[in-house]
């Protein structure tokens, strides 16, 4: 059976909604409900245990929703499993490679599972930077090098919808860069990107949108200024030195219609010398919602 | 990009071609299959290929040897050959294994020189019997038994009892004059290790997968849970049936009924994928895989033990899942059994591999969804 493309370019990639997940007595999602566009990466943060991962495994179709509903691409992911699975690419938290097997090896073999005929896997590796270590297994892949490789075995079926778990958890910059270019190259073909992470400066700088969750319910859901915006704090520091020799800092919070002559009041009186601005984080702005940090 | 939705048996295909690949390349278990391989064809070919049913009997004074000789051919007693000895030093000798150069017997009968006249006037007599520590309990007493035979015999008296025709009726099959060979008998002792050594190798492989988690990443591409369980039972199957078949090519034994051998063969190796899909569901790593399927497989190997040793298997023998596996291999390849002949034990090895198999499908698919 030939992949269909089962929705059109106006419907969301991911659609969740009102999606709850019990283990036992223990609910970890609770009516969770989210969209993502074509082209669109969502930053999904939330601490460990705040149902991050269970929703990937729901959105990945390894767990059945207790209740509610999820599409991908339009259709229904409890009636079409098997379709949109073909569709999606998942890059998982744990290197879950096998040590014996090539980088090659790896893409042949998943690209086998995807039903694609056509992979060209040194492309593929090239995109990732692992061209010149394809034929080598990955028992002698650094840790950076694996995750490159998952994220290419992620898109061995040129997925229309990506899902990545803390895709550069841990790794050299260098590593984290080249990941953080392809996420961006798949969103502007028009691929739907989630991705879960710890680090806020990558969420601030990769996604369009920022989901939190916090013990399985959705907090907040905008693009990071908008949040920084909605729930930060916002004001300069100003450093001037006095006519005395002594240096000063004031804080102007630029909250009010007034800030701009409380700023420039700031800067007289003295030499100034330096002007810096106290933007709140996307951790500052989950810590103030949530009461709790995301480690 | 050219894509479409894989066959069910296309997807198993490339799980067991990846599978294969993993296996070959895993050095521990490629050396141990290949060093269990070797050790059991090498101790197949060491093995005695013959039984030899005849007991030797020694006997002074030498002259009475043919007499011996004729009552046990009189008597059927086709396994006796009797060899005269000078005196009674030498015969003790012959008995204990010291002979220098001369014949060795496991019996020695030390009749004093008068034996026969002292026989006919019905005086009394003292015969010594000597037997080799190896001899066992029943064929002394049947050497005691001989000697009086034969003091009645020259006496000229009648026997006290009377035997019918052919002296014992044997019920079941009679296996007189035809006994296994000790090569025979462990014959499917062998063919079972290697199909354990096999089941311990997909075991390991299952465990390290669930422990890495590779199986989620196959769960969440079209493949299914069942497809990767099917894949896992083929390869175990595969690898376990090639090593068998392996095995049987090195020590040619490809004897008996064929069909039927290859039958028990095909059961034995599901049953043991089973086991392997049990263990490696249950086990964490290597060790712990390892002792679970050690564990699993030593019940299953007493079936094998208890064809080394003549009579039937007790109830509780019977009634383990191994046991219908061996009794088919014993039937097709040494006594040339046919399939139609062999069915109960085909059945029971059936029946067990279905249910083992079931159990394992079972434990793995759990294991798999946990992941």
């Amino acid at each position: 059976m030939t992949q269909s493309r089962p929705s059109t370019q106006t419907t969301p990639a991911i659609s969740v909604q009102d999606v709850r997940f019990s283990y036992g007595s223990r609910e970890a999602v609770r009516g969770l409900s989210f969209e993502v566009a074509r082209g669109e990466v969502l930053g999904f943060l939330g601490p460990n245990g705040a149902g991050k991962s269970t929703t990937i495994k729901m959105l990945t179709g390894q767990y059945r929703p207790s209740a509610g509903r999820i599409e991908l691409l339009g259709s229904d992911l409890a009636r079409h499993r098997e379709e949109l699975q073909g569709l999606i690419g998942v890059c998982f938290e744990e290197k879950n490679l096998y040590p014996s097997l090539s980088g090659v090896e790896h893409l042949r073999f998943f690209a086998r599972l995807h039903g694609v005929k056509d992979l060209d896997s040194e492309a593929l590796l090239e995109r990732v930077g692992l061209a010149t270590r394809g034929r080598d297994r990955v028992a002698g892949y650094s840790k950076g090098m694996r995750q490159r490789l998952m994220i290419a075995r992620a898109l061995v079926n040129d997925p229309e919808v990506l899902i990545l778990d803390e895709p550069s958890d841990g790794l050299d910059p260098v590593s984290a860069q080249t990941i953080r270019g392809v996420i961006r190259e798949q969103a502007e073909g028009g691929c739907a990107v989630l991705i879960t992470t710890h680090d806020m400066w990558e969420a601030d700088a990769l996604a369009d949108r920022v989901a939190f969750i916090n013990e399985g319910k959705l907090f907040a859901l905008d693009t990071p200024e908008g949040l920084k915006l909605a729930f930060g704090k916002r004001s300069v520091r100003v450093r001037v030195r006095l006519a005395s020799g002594e240096v000063a800092e004031r804080v102007v919070e630029l909250d009010g219609e007034e800030s701009a002559e409380k700023l420039a009041q700031a800067t007289r009186g003295g030499e100034l010398l330096t002007i810096h601005t106290d933007e709140a984080t996307l951790e500052d702005v989950f810590v103030r919602m949530t009461g709790r940090g995301l480690a | 990009m050219k894509r479409a939705i894989p066959s069910r048996p296309a997807l198993v295909a490339a799980i067991v071609r990846k599978d294969l690949l993993e296996f070959s390349r895993d050095k521990l278990w490629v050396a141990l299959t290949a060093m269990a391989l070797v050790m059991f064809v090498v101790i197949f070919w060491l093995l005695p290929d013959r039984v030899d049913e005849t007991i030797r009997v020694g006997i002074v004074p030498s002259g009475l040897a043919s007499a011996l000789q004729q009552l046990a051919l009189a008597d059927d007693e086709v396994g006796l050959e009797v060899i005269g000895f000078s005196d009674e030093e030498s015969l003790r000798a012959a008995v204990a294994g010291e002979a220098d150069g001369g014949p060795e017997v496991q019996v020695g009968l030390a009749l004093p020189e008068a034996f026969v006249v002292r026989v006919a006037t019905r005086q009394d007599v003292t015969v010594r019997v000597y037997v080799d520590a190896a001899v066992p309990r029943e064929v002394r007493g049947a050497m005691t038994s001989a000697v009086r035979e034969l003091a009645l015999m020259l006496s000229g008296a009648p026997l006290p009892v009377t035997l019918p025709e052919g002296d014992v009726i044997v019920l079941g099959e009679d296996r007189a004059g035809d006994q296994l060979p000790l090569r025979e008998r462990l014959r499917p002792l062998l063919v079972f290790f290697v199909l354990i050594t096999e089941s311990l190798a997909l075991a390991s492989l299952i465990a390290s997968e669930v422990a890495s988690r590779t199986v989620s990443a196959i769960v969440v591409t079209p493949a299914r849970v069942a497809d990767l369980i099917s894949a896992k039972g083929l390869t175990g199957t595969l690898l376990a049936l090639s090593q068998a078949l392996l095995l049987l090519l090195l020590t040619r034994s490809f004897v008996g009924n064929v069909p039927a051998l290859l039958l028990a063969l095909l059961l034995g190796a599901v049953l043991v994928s089973g086991i392997a899909l049990l263990t490696g569901s249950a086990g964490r790593d290597f060790m712990s895989t390892l002792f679970l399927g050690v564990l699993f497989l030593i019940p299953l190997m007493v079936p094998s033990v208890a064809l080394l040793f003549p009579g039937s298997a007790s109830v509780w023998v019977q009634v383990l899942p191994s046991y219908g596996v061996l009794q088919a291999l014993v039937g097709a390849s040494s006594y040339g059994r046919g399939v139609l002949e062999l069915i109960p034990y085909l059945a029971s090895a059936a029946a067990w591999a279905a249910l083992v198999f079931a159990l394992g499908w079972f434990a793995l698919a759990r294991k798999v969804a946990r992941a």
